[in-house]
């Protein structure tokens, strides 16, 4: 069968510590033209309150073996029939539910493979450098730290805007946490797919769940493992600020500074990729653009670009544009508009909607320049290509580069890098000539995620 | 048949009056100037037709207007019949949980209090429950009808009722709140009350609401003590969805029988569920002739749904003491055939009515 041929919904199931869960009455996804593709079944509270009881019983996965292990489910993630579903099959329906190009679903299939398959060595990177892994590690004998879980259980409640999201989990999973991931309603398959690749390398079933939920059962969820990450907005971020045991994972706001000193010109391919590949969909792609003198050229060059991206339905080869449901790009289109008020629109004036016939539509890159590095409209995100470009001077300091997961600093100037490393809220740095979207294992998203899931304990003495 | 007004509505709901009788009957004694209460007196007034002319049978129940918003307000002894004069017992006065704003205030009179609990009490021991065994009923009490109900429940089965109390309102205030932490540590206190009750005392009857059996289910000394000595765990008070019920009772509960309950303060009494169900098929709730009809309506039309449909629910209480016709619950059912030349429909697979979640994602990537 070859993906074209899907016709009847597919069953995407919960994955429990005891097996496959079907529920009663599943409920439907549905993709960008608002075809159904799948139906998911939907644990209901007792159902987590049982998985989470058996995952808090299970043994952690062997450290031992764990790199052979995940290199097998790297492999069957990316080339195995997971839940009936072959490589091809899979990347068609997180393209037509996700709304992402599928090229852009096929190359994140190879780089989750190898994310998989490095997660164990991934995660002790972030090991601190007093601390040991086993505690009959010699250094004790004088004294030293053991690098020790803060729980057992981690919950992960999982976006659906790019499947490059579950990357992140399998290094809890690979330090020993039991993991149960809630995942998004919108696009279930990569989670399913991932869990099921991983439990058929040899993952046992109660180490490691799948557990689709509505949002009042998320929650409890959340509430009942040790330690959760939460992907949404600055609602989902604002509700869970005063919860330690919570990790949030908001909005990117990822931005591009370039100086005086630097020839924007002979790094525009980066800014663009920065900017839209993707499909401007993810948290690391640029929202705004910063520069030191006049912004108006850079802001022509970069509508002139992405001017150029065609709007296309998903599958075709050549497709760069995310699409959604035609409503939703509407009310998209005339949000931007009213986001814009008061800006100079290089690129989207017209809107953005690419109406593709079928119910979807492709969302159009804009480019929009504002007159103040201050102005609020560089924190507004938008899940396509749309960048605010602003201008920058030295007298404005880093104030308006605050709150940024990704600073992508086209400059030559140290002092300055100093103080764009020194400021807290600036997540991760990239020097030169790499796209704000760059990522490799072991090298952290949002600090290493072992910070928040680690701690060293003092011990003194083996056994 | 024929009857004499006055002892057609003094029978109880095994004497097998006929329901379109009993109804007459009914709207003889609450819109006659001697027997009516004044609320009801005055309400026909402002009705759009005669109830002792119109109303000849249950379908036309139908003809009132759903007018229980205005128990919020009236003062409860405008609501017993005068027909009743100086001998009328006031046992309770009920106050429904307020999710729909300021409760509505229910009477129970004493007859209507034993009509409720032969009810009741025939439907349990139709399930095989046993007699003399203790209960513990963790369930809303104080203003509540559902805590009365089990304890009465009990005290019919001849067994000694153990409860702990819950206040609903002050957890839905807490969640509406958005303090879902406090909301927790309250469960987790009636987890601890229940646990010192189940731990030290011989419980036969285990009656809870939905989210307490859930809760339950993570607590595995509690699990291991209800499924080996509890001999049947009645839920109710709040809905349970197919799925949680089919898990509690073949993974949670495997070893005790799970019977549901639905009941609210305007039906002033509790429906059992029918026997004989598996945790598979939908749980399917009778009404009780004479004096608790339902229906199951379009929201939109009014019109009855067919059979096998889901629509709202609509219930009538009739009786002696109290008449409150034609309540637009907030439940949604699916229609079935009563059993038991019952009148009126059967309801299944009884579930709040959906709340539409608007999709706010404008802003933001995820």
């Amino acid at each position: 069968m070859t993906a074209a041929d899907i016709t009847d919904p597919v069953h995407v199931d919960a994955l429990g510590p005891r097996g496959a869960y079907r529920s009663r009455v599943p409920s439907t996804v549905t993709d960008v033209s608002g075809a159904e593709v799948a139906r998911l079944s939907l644990v209901p509270p007792v159902y987590v309150t049982r998985a989470l009881a058996a995952l808090r019983r299970a043994e952690p996965v062997a450290a031992a073996g764990a790199d052979a292990l995940l290199r097998a489910a790297g492999e069957e993630f990316a080339t195995g029939t997971i839940g009936g579903l072959g490589v091809r099959e899979y990347e068609h329906l997180v393209s037509r539910t996700s709304g992402i190009p599928l090229t852009v679903v096929r190359s994140t299939t190879r780089g989750t493979a190898r994310f998989v398959a490095q997660a164990q060595s991934s995660a002790r990177r972030g090991k601190p450098s007093g601390a040991v892994l086993d505690r009959r590690d010699p250094a004790l004998k004088a004294g030293h730290a053991v690098w020790a879980r803060r729980g057992d259980v981690f919950a992960v409640n999982a976006s659906g805007n790019h499947p490059g999201v579950h990357r992140q989990w399998l290094e809890a999973l690979a330090l020993g946490y039991r993991v149960a991931v809630r995942p998004s309603r919108r696009e279930p398959f990569t989670a399913h797919r991932l869990i099921g690749a991983l439990h058929r390398a040899g993952v046992r079933e109660d180490q490691l769940v799948l557990l689709p939920t509505d949002h009042a059962t998320g929650d409890a969820l959340i509430r009942g493992a040790d330690r959760a990450v939460v992907y949404g907005g600055d609602d989902v971020v604002a509700r869970h600020a005063h919860d330690p045991r919570v990790l949030t994972q908001g909005p990117g706001r990822t931005k591009i500074l370039v100086t005086a000193d630097t020839d924007w010109r002979q790094h525009l391919d980066t800014i663009i990729g920065s900017v839209a590949d993707e499909g401007g969909t993810a948290c690391v792609n640029a929202t705004a653009v910063l520069v030191e003198g006049d912004p108006a050229p850079l802001a022509e060059a970069v509508a002139d670009r992405l001017s150029q991206l065609p709007a296309l339905p998903l599958q075709d080869a050549r497709a760069v544009l995310p699409v959604c449901p035609l409503d939703r790009a509407r009310a998209l289109s005339s949000y931007l508009r009213s986001a814009a008020a008061g800006t100079r629109a290089w690129l989207g004036s017209e809107g953005v909607v690419g109406d593709l016939g079928d119910g979807s539509a492709a969302l159009r890159p804009a480019v929009h320049q504002v007159d103040s590095p201050l102005a609020a409209q560089l924190r507004t995100e938008l899940p396509f290509p749309c960048v605010w470009v602003a201008p920058w001077s030295r007298a404005d300091g880093i104030a308006p580069l605050r709150d940024t997961l990704v600073l992508s600093a086209l400059t030559s100037d140290g002092t300055l890098l100093d103080e764009l490393l020194a400021e807290p809220t600036i997540a991760n740095v990239h020097v030169g000539d790499t796209p704000t979207y760059w990522m490799a294992p072991g090298v952290p998203h949002d600090s290493y995620l072992s910070d928040f899931l680690m701690r060293s304990k003092a011990m003194i003495g083996t056994l | 048949m024929t009857y004499e007004p006055s002892s057609v509505l003094d029978a109880a709901p095994s004497d097998g009056v006929d329901p379109d009788e009993f109804v007459r009957a009914a709207m003889h004694w609450h819109f006659d100037p001697r027997t009516g209460s004044r609320y009801w007196l005055e309400r026909a007034e402002r009705l759009a037709f005669d109830p002792m002319r119109d109303v000849k049978s249950v379908a036309d129940l139908s003809l009132f207007p759903d007018l229980t918003d205005e128990l919020r307000d009236v003062p409860v002894t405008e609501l017993i019949p005068r027909g009743y004069g100086n001998r009328a017992a006031l046992i309770n006065v009920f106050d429904s949980g307020g999710t729909t704003g300021a409760p509505k205030r229910v009477v129970q009179l004493d007859d209507w209090m034993r009509r409720s609990t032969e009810q009741i009490d025939r439907r349990l021991r139709d399930h095989g429950l046993p007699v003399g065994t203790h209960w513990l009923t963790v369930a809303p009490t104080g203003p509540h009808l559902v805590g009365d109900v089990l304890q009465r429940a009990a005290g019919a089965l001849g067994s000694p009722g153990l409860s702990i109390d819950m206040d609903p309102r002050w957890v839905r205030r807490l969640i509406a709140a958005g303090r879902g932490d406090e909301a927790e540590s309250y469960t987790d206190h009636l987890v601890e009350q229940c646990r010192r009750i189940l731990l030290t005392q011989d419980i036969g009857v285990l009656a809870a609401t939905t989210p307490l059996l859930e809760r339950f289910a993570a607590e595995d000394d509690l699990l291991e003590r209800i499924n080996g000595s509890v001999e049947a765990i009645i839920w109710g008070g709040t809905h349970m969805d197919p799925d949680t019920r089919h898990l509690l009772a073949t993974d949670v509960f495997p070893d005790v029988p799970l019977i549901g309950m639905y009941g609210n303060t305007m039906m002033l009494t509790a429906l059992i569920e029918r026997v004989g169900l598996s945790a598979s098929r939908p749980c399917v709730f009778d009404p009780v002739s004479p004096n608790v009809f339902l229906s199951v309506v379009d929201p939109g039309t009014g019109e009855r749904v067919e059979v096998g449909e889901r629509g709202q629910v609509i219930v009538s209480h009739v009786s002696k003491s109290m008449l409150i016709p034609n309540n637009a619950e907030r439940d949604t059912a699916v229609r079935v055939r009563p059993a038991d030349g019952q009148a009126g429909d059967a309801v299944a697979d009884v579930a709040p009515v959906a709340t539409v979640k608007d999709e706010r994602v404008i802003e933001g990537v995820y």
